[in-house]
């Protein structure tokens, strides 16, 4: 059907260049890790298996006042896609821009001479020593107060914002192949009004040349928790291994399910022993656990909660939404969370 | 004060022709002397100047009766023609002195109108006055209106901006302020914006409240020095507006020690240029898109960062519109995306590349879509699709449009195609550009390159042609031949015939029998004039790579098949058009005779021929009619005989069947029965 020129002569094997000027890199090539997984193409490939939950004294790494601040919150996540000339030593200057954008954004039409204090202070804080490999870049939390005008001089400034940028464990392949200038703070927690998420999220866009966009959890990750939390209570006690599901049904149909803790450990136990030579867990694994624990609950009710949707895990270390709604229970275990985490957030990274 | 004794001379040149046309016998040299000597009597409006330049301070005003003539004679000279730049300058001095009294400082600013340009100096020396601060504050405020007014004819800015200080002083006179305000917002530059500068505005707002005019001077100096203030601008209504194009602004670590330009100072493309060695790059990269100027910069950038924001960007406003946000399905909603849609269009055609965050949002959403949403901008994106390794184009590309386009109508079918025609053409070309710079490695980061050899990209391009032609014979097959399917599959055969002599590359690929026949017996003649064409150009690029074979020592190879396959088609062609015979020896295509004769069609094998072929065979009745006019009984025949079918030839050649004619003219000696094929 085609005559084609075989490769006879230096004509024919002279290298074509793909002229790439525009392209921040090919996405058919290294180093752009691009995958195919079913469903959808990611930065990353999706890992299979991981390590097990380990605790470790987060407080020997972390000012113990910083983790506080990260442990007592519910958090909305969100991603975001690497900062453009961040640098962990203009935190205070950072501070500053923050506070008078906000106050000229809440007095629209209003000039503010960035420095002055109007209305809302803003602390930029390096939260050091969460970081886990070279790679990660540290987080930094941010903290808004608002000073009213007509406040006494005792009143102490109220908190009403907190927000939180964080890199764990992050991809180091993915880390390593961006330019210098990048900082990579993927996942973005919050906590506040969605006004000041939406000011805070828009001074970022504009001073670092990045987007966010909302974290939604799948399914796989919230299986993964409940796997790897349960693991865990043969070393710390997780109280309960609460999941609920939402079933397609009409109407609706929302299942809480709470399992006995040593129950459910006794079945993850039974998958994955956890005298195993092996540290690593695989997804096969997890899938089992969570179909026994289906299975159990058919068992008792007929319901088949495979053919609906796990919204949300929770134990005493934590609870995830499906909505990416996020608590961090106790901190010896936030290694594991923001690394799963730190994952979900690069894979929603634009190619 | 200007040096004026040569103004007169300026503006009497109308006087000295009047005066030449009456005294065209005298003497040559009387005559200069006579113009020299009438001139100023001739040219009141030079002598007017020349006395108001003379007018000193302390003249008596008035009941100045000569004065109030010369005024006058000006005044009247401005407001029908305007005036010279000199006068200008004189006039505007004249006045803001007061040597001509307030009155006639208010009354020279109001037909101070110029003709052609300001000059700068004029308003350097104003703004001096002004410091002065002699002039009654309405003869102020209408001077700053004055210069306002005419500040697009100001011949040039840059002394004017470098009493940027000068000028902003006056933003504490109450009665200028808004004046002033507006002033500084048309002269403003990066280096004028500085904390004293801002906090003076500020004190100012404090004092004032929102004025429009203050806001607008301080949204300028926000878009220069973001580090310094910060203004939210009320929008109208709060409505998500998004995808968006962000503005032009600098980062707020802008390199302030370095002297360089930023984008938004760009006024024209000379700037650009003059420029371009020391532009600063925008907080948001996304914003060159917004505008024409920052794109001509985006096709100089080198810097990997700066694409990689801008990917980031892009391809995170893709994924946040059409991939996780699911579209609500409000028409306002698809416009906006749209509109964002054809940005990014108009960009990668301006850049003539494609945006790899587009690439790969494209391969994501070929899988979701329903080949409906925004079709026309999602098709065009495809078409920019840069070259690929053909073992990417099967899974990111063929498997998901093959998918929709069997589950689609015949115009989504025709537009599939289209695409995948422009998307050809845009390899083609891409190719023979960069063969012809002898392989040059373009691209200067050597991170974003792919190196593909030649034969790669021959196999990519293949598997593309190879995939039309399924995706063209299986389509054929369902549509019943659709006439505008088959239309658009010819158009991408013209492409593919002509790889070789048009975009020099040695590939030649014959068209898969499913494209072929329905085109050889299509019941409209465009196309069979189109795939006349087609073979014709493919005889030629043939014969073309035959002798370059023979002569240089193998430049490359055609396989023997290639020529086979050619040969077999042209036959069938001839035969059927031409011999009215049907037997290809050696086709696998042969039938059954009987079968045929099952169909009782009389004389079944000249039912092809140019006479009897269904897209011609109107033609043929026409000719007929023309020719025997009287003839009651039709009889076709009659055509094949002597002259009338060399007429006949003729005829049909003149209703514009280009491509037959050449397929005919070098296929069949001419008239003959004979054709040639290709030697193999």
């Amino acid at each position: 059907m085609e005559g084609r020129g075989s490769a006879v002569n230096t004509t024919a094997s002279r290298p074509v260049t793909r002229r790439s000027k525009s392209y921040g890199r090919s996405c058919v090539e290294a180093p752009s890790y691009f995958w195919q997984t079913p469903g959808h193409l990611t930065v990353l490939k999706i890992p299979t298996s991981r390590g097990a939950a380990r605790s470790q004294l987060i407080t020997n790494k972390v000012d113990p006042e910083h983790i506080a601040l990260l442990v007592k919150n519910e958090w909305k996540l969100s991603y975001v896609t690497p900062l453009h000339h961040f640098r962990h030593t203009q935190l205070k200057s950072y501070s500053k821009h923050l506070a008078a954008f906000i106050a000229a954004e809440k007095q629209q039409g209003v000039a503010v001479e960035v420095g002055l204090e109007v209305g809302f202070k803003v602390t930029f804080t390096a939260v050091l020593g969460l970081a886990e490999t070279d790679e990660d870049a540290e987080t930094v939390f941010i903290q808004i107060q608002s000073k009213p005008v007509f406040a006494a001089a005792a009143d102490a400034p109220k908190v009403v914002w907190r927000g939180w940028l964080t890199c764990v464990n992050g991809d180091p392949e993915y880390l390593r192949s961006l330019p210098p200038d990048f900082v990579s703070l993927p996942l973005f927690c919050t906590s506040g009004p969605e006004s000041l998420t939406t000011l805070v999220k828009s001074w970022f866009e504009r001073a670092f040349d990045c987007n966010f966009g909302s974290l939604a959890l799948n399914s796989t990750t919230l299986n993964w928790l409940a796997a790897l939390w349960t693991g865990c209570h043969s070393t710390c006690n997780i109280r309960y291994l609460k999941l609920a599901w939402s079933l397609p049904s009409q109407p609706p149909l929302d299942v809480s399910y709470t399992v006995n803790p040593q129950d459910a450990w006794e079945l993850w136990n039974s998958i994955h022993p956890e005298e195993s030579t092996d540290d690593k867990i695989d997804i096969k694994e997890v899938q089992s656990f969570i179909n026994g624990l289906e299975t159990h609950f058919f068992r008792h009710f007929k319901i088949y909660l495979s053919a609906g949707t796990l919204v949300k895990v929770s134990t005493a270390l934590g609870s995830a939404h499906l909505d990416g709604k996020l608590k961090i229970g106790n901190s010896d275990y936030i290694t594991t969370l923001l690394t799963l985490l730190t994952e979900s957030a690069l894979l929603k990274m634009p190619t | 004060m200007a040096d004026l004794s040569n103004l007169a001379g300026l503006v009497s040149e109308p006087s000295g022709e009047i005066d030449s046309s009456v005294s065209s016998v005298s003497n040559r040299s009387l005559r200069l002397a006579e113009k020299e000597k009438r001139k100023g009597v001739a040219d009141p409006f030079g002598l007017a100047v020349k006395y108001l330049s003379q007018v000193e301070a302390g003249t008596v005003v008035r009941g100045n009766d000569e004065l109030e003539r010369n005024m006058v004679r000006v005044e009247t000279v401005a407001l029908s023609k305007g005036l010279p730049p000199e006068v200008i300058t004189m006039l505007l001095d004249l006045a803001l002195s007061l040597n001509a009294g307030t009155a006639n400082c208010t009354r020279v600013l109001k037909f101070l109108l110029p003709a052609t340009v300001v000059p700068q100096e004029a308003i350097v020396k104003g703004v001096s006055w002004l410091c002065v601060g002699k002039m009654p504050m309405n003869a102020q405020v209408l001077f700053v209106r004055w210069v306002l007014t005419v500040f697009d004819l100001i011949d040039c800015k840059d002394d004017l901006r470098s009493i940027y200080g000068f000028i902003f002083s006056f933003v504490t006179e109450e009665n200028l302020f808004p004046f002033i305000c507006h002033l500084l917002y048309l002269l403003t530059m990066w280096e004028h914006v500085h904390s004293y500068r801002v906090r003076k505005l500020l004190d100012i707002q404090a004092k004032m409240g929102r004025q429009p005019f203050l806001t607008q001077l301080l949204a300028l100096y926000k878009v220069f020095r973001p580090d310094l203030v910060t203004l939210s601008l009320p929008s109208r209504a709060r409505v998500k507006n998004w995808p968006s194009i962000p503005p032009l602004s600098s980062a707020f670590d802008s390199n302030s020690n370095k002297k360089v330009f930023r984008l938004q100072e760009l006024r024209s493309f000379k700037e650009l240029l003059e420029n371009i060695h020391n532009i600063e790059l925008p907080a948001q990269m996304g914003s060159l898109l917004g505008s024409a100027l920052a794109l001509h910069y985006l096709d100089c950038v080198q810097d990997e960062s700066a694409f990689l924001r801008l990917n980031f960007w892009l391809g995170h406003s893709l994924q946040e519109e059409f991939l996780l946000c699911p579209v609500d399905g409000s028409s306002d909603n698809t416009s906006e995306a749209c509109r964002f849609l054809s940005t990014i269009l108009f960009t990668q055609q301006f850049l003539q590349e494609g945006f790899s965050s587009t690439e790969s949002f494209l391969y994501k959403f070929l899988s979701v879509w329903d080949g409906c949403l925004l079709r026309p901008q999602i098709l065009d994106l495809l078409s920019d699709i840069p070259l690929m390794p053909s073992f990417y184009m099967h899974k990111l590309l063929f498997e998901p449009l093959k998918q929709l386009y069997f589950t689609s109508t015949v115009f989504f079918k025709c537009s599939v195609i289209e695409c995948l025609n422009s998307m050809l053409v845009k390899w083609l070309t891409w190719h023979s550009v960069s063969a012809s710079e002898g392989g040059l490695d373009i691209s200067l980061n050597s991170n974003s390159t792919i190196t593909m050899t030649l034969s790669g990209f021959m196999d990519s391009v293949m598997e593309l042609v190879r995939f039309v032609g399924l995706l063209a014979s299986e389509g054929l097959r369902l549509e019943n031949c659709h006439v505008l399917l088959l239309n658009q599959t010819l158009a991408f055969y013209e492409t593919v015939c002509d790889m070789f002599l048009k975009y020099s590359l040695p590939l030649i690929i014959m068209p898969p029998a499913g494209v072929f026949y329905p085109a050889l017996f299509a019941t409209d003649s465009i196309s069979v004039d189109r795939l006349g064409y087609i073979m014709f150009r493919y005889r030629k690029n043939l014969t073309l790579a035959k002798k370059q074979e023979q002569q240089r020592e193998q430049t490359f190879h055609i396989s023997r098949n290639t020529y086979k396959e050619f040969n077999r088609n042209l036959q069938a062609m001839v035969n059927s058009m031409w011999n009215s015979w049907w037997c290809i020896p050696g086709s696998d295509i042969e039938i059954d005779k009987d079968l045929i004769a099952l169909s009782k069609v009389a004389e079944p094998w000249c039912r092809f021929d140019l006479i009897h072929h269904p897209a011609l065979f109107s033609y043929a009745i026409e000719f007929h009619q023309r020719c025997w006019p009287e003839r009651k009984n039709v009889d076709l025949g009659s055509i094949k005989t002597g002259k009338y079918w060399n007429w006949y030839m003729e005829f049909l050649f003149n209703q514009g069947f280009d491509g037959l004619n050449n397929f005919i003219q070098t296929n069949t000696g001419h008239g003959s029965s004979i054709f040639n094929v290709v030697a193999q």
